[in-house]
């Protein structure tokens, strides 16, 4: 059974944790007074040999997206992507509430290492809780002389500055975040240029997962090695999971990417309630493709669910038991994709749509056989063909759960088993939850 | 009157301040938050055009903003606002139970205001909250694990706290 390291929420429960001297007295702001004894490159190749993988969803190499960004003599920013929403993503909301100096430390440790005197933290509008406690946490830093004009006492000036967002999914895309953060809305910019050479305000940024940042400190800390060592090959560190939907303990964990998603499901979130069976499994959050039943003795890192043709994505986790109507499943995330579309791509704004409107009428009892592979039709022309990547979000599920589920969804349409989400038989339901 | 006060000004300069002199655009979203909550919940056509003027970017540019984000509401909202989460994780633990159950304490619509001005409630994607779902957010408070019956018990809470 994997053992559970306690590192990144090694402060979660201590609410003295929240303060900097309690943060400080738990070993708080070591990793940066390192950091700050070292050349930058020195940092960037240290988190480099960490195997740091970005977790906001695409798992690719932190450092290595670092050594994209531009040189300038003007300004650069980093800009924490702290807009947490892929549904099934719990992990950067606690972060921020249990241990936001974690985040701040390894913030202006990135900023050393990159050179940049400019940081924003972007948090989603709804998490006023973070926003509350991230401010605190960040007028503390000054107050403390961590930030300011003279980092920790060093040359070394930064600035963080902690913005709202107003409830968008698409600012979680890194251009859509951009956008948000210029004050406009959150439509995705075309790539390349990529933000590492032209970002926010046009000038060379970088764009991190609030996790991702949070790693920075311990990799200082206790060093590649030892930070590997929690990990996989090429997956470096411990890592935050949620386990959300038919399981007895839904909550989100800390522990070894080496873990299986049965293990994840049954042995740290408790398992199924009794006398229920596993039918499916989202591994990363609402985009990644569903697992079956048969399925879950994966690694829960990046590459293992990579090659089971899945994503590890968010580490989202969103289990389904045998009770569960794929048919309804989908409608629901079929709802939230088009309602998230920010509308600028036409295969996006349109194909969301159509999924949607197609899921609805099959729901309501008026789909047509040749829906399913109308829906299949439609999600070639979304993937690969847009400015950002919703588009594929929204297909993927769509395409994997036809492929893995596509009696359920015949039987459905042909009227044998209508059911709602929970496996209620039932007629078409008139309320507003979707 | 300007529906800038003296104080809402102190704290739109202050919000000002984080952003470089010349993007000044950047603080719509946090200018339009603060005009929205020390105005019950939304905003008007004056709110934004104050956003407009203040930070000296052209009105359709705060139209934009708030027409885009869900958070911003163009119609009055009760004084208690509930957002329901209505998204799968929340749904495979039985949402649709707490938005019936809310819909029917408060006798009013989605997006509809109680007669009292007390309450408005709407379902929402999802908040984030999926490990304790189903969730419903009141304002910065959080509350989950609900049942219709805990539901309404906090509906009747928020209710004598008026």
């Amino acid at each position: 059974m994997t053992e559970h390291p306690k590192v990144l929420t090694k402060n979660f429960g201590d609410p003295a944790a929240l303060g900097y001297e309690g943060y400080v007295a738990n070993g708080g702001y070591l990793g940066l007074k390192k950091a700050l004894t070292m050349q930058p490159q020195e940092i960037i190749d240290l988190v480099k040999a960490g195997n740091l993988r970005g977790r906001g969803g695409a798992g690719f190499p932190a450092a290595v997206k670092w050594g994209f960004l531009g040189k300038t003599d003007g300004p650069k920013y980093l800009c924490v992507n702290a807009d947490e929403g892929e549904p099934g993503t719990v992990k950067d909301g606690p972060l921020m509430e249990n241990d936001p100096h974690q985040l701040i430390e390894g913030v202006v440790i990135a900023c050393y290492a990159l050179g940049i005197k400019s940081a924003y933290i972007y948090i989603r509008g709804e998490f006023y809780k973070a926003i509350r406690i991230v401010q605190a946490a960040v007028d503390q830093a000054y107050a403390q002389g961590v930030i300011g004009k003279s980092v920790m006492g060093s040359a070394f000036q930064l600035d963080i500055a902690v913005h709202p967002g107003a409830g968008a999914y698409i600012c979680g895309e890194e251009t859509g975040l951009l956008s948000s953060l210029e004050g406009k809305k959150g439509m995705p910019k075309l790539k390349p240029p990529f933000p590492a050479l032209k970002g926010l305000y046009g000038a060379p940024t970088i764009v991190n997962n609030v996790e991702t940042l949070a790693c920075v400190p311990h990799i200082l800390t206790l060093g590649a090695d030892a930070w590997n060592a929690l990990g996989t090959e090429k997956n470096g560190g411990s890592k935050l999971y949620c386990v959300s939907g038919h399981v007895m303990k839904p909550g989100y964990y800390e522990t070894r990417h080496s873990i299986t998603l049965r293990e994840l499901i049954y042995d740290v979130a408790g398992g199924l309630k009794p006398g229920r069976t596993l039918k499916a499994v989202v591994p990363g959050g609402s985009s990644s493709p569903i697992l079956t039943a048969d399925e879950i003795d994966v690694r829960m890192d990046f590459d293992s669910l990579g090659k089971a043709g899945s994503m590890l994505g968010s580490a989202a986790v969103i289990v389904m038991d045998d009770s569960t109507s794929m048919v309804r499943a989908l409608d629901n995330l079929m709802h939230f994709y088009s309602h998230e579309s920010c509308g600028q791509c036409t295969p996006c704004r349109e194909g969301t749509a159509w999924l949607h409107k197609i899921m609805s009428r099959i729901v309501d009892g008026r789909g047509e056989a040749a829906d399913i592979d109308r829906m299949l039709d439609i999600t070639g022309n979304m993937v690969g063909n847009t400015i950002c990547v919703l588009a594929d979000a929204a297909a993927f599920p769509v395409q994997s759960y036809i492929k893995k589920f596509r009696p359920e969804f015949e039987e459905y349409i042909q009227g044998h088993k209508r059911l709602s989400l929970l496996g209620h038989r039932e007629e078409p339901a008139t309320v507003g939850a979707h | 009157m300007s529906v800038v006060t003296p104080e809402l000004r102190a704290k739109f300069d202050q919000v000002v301040s984080r952003y470089p002199a010349d993007q000044r655009q950047s603080a719509v979203i946090p200018l339009l938050h603060l005009f929205q909550e020390s105005h019950g919940g939304s905003l008007t056509t004056e709110h934004q055009q104050a956003v407009a003027d203040y930070l000296g970017v052209p009105m359709s540019k705060v139209h934009e903003v708030t027409t885009f984000y869900t958070m911003y509401s163009l119609k009055p909202r009760g004084k208690q606002h509930i957002s329901i989460c209505g998204t799968l994780p929340c749904a495979l633990c039985g949402c649709k139970d707490i938005v019936e159950a809310v819909q029917e304490k408060l006798g009013v619509a989605p997006e509809q205001v109680t007669a009292d001005g007390q309450f408005s409630f709407q379902v929402v994607e999802c908040l984030a909250q999926c490990h304790q779902g189903p969730v419903m957010q009141v304002g910065d408070t959080v509350y989950g694990n609900l049942t219709p019956e805990s539901a309404k018990a906090v509906i009747d809470a928020l209710g004598k706290k008026q």
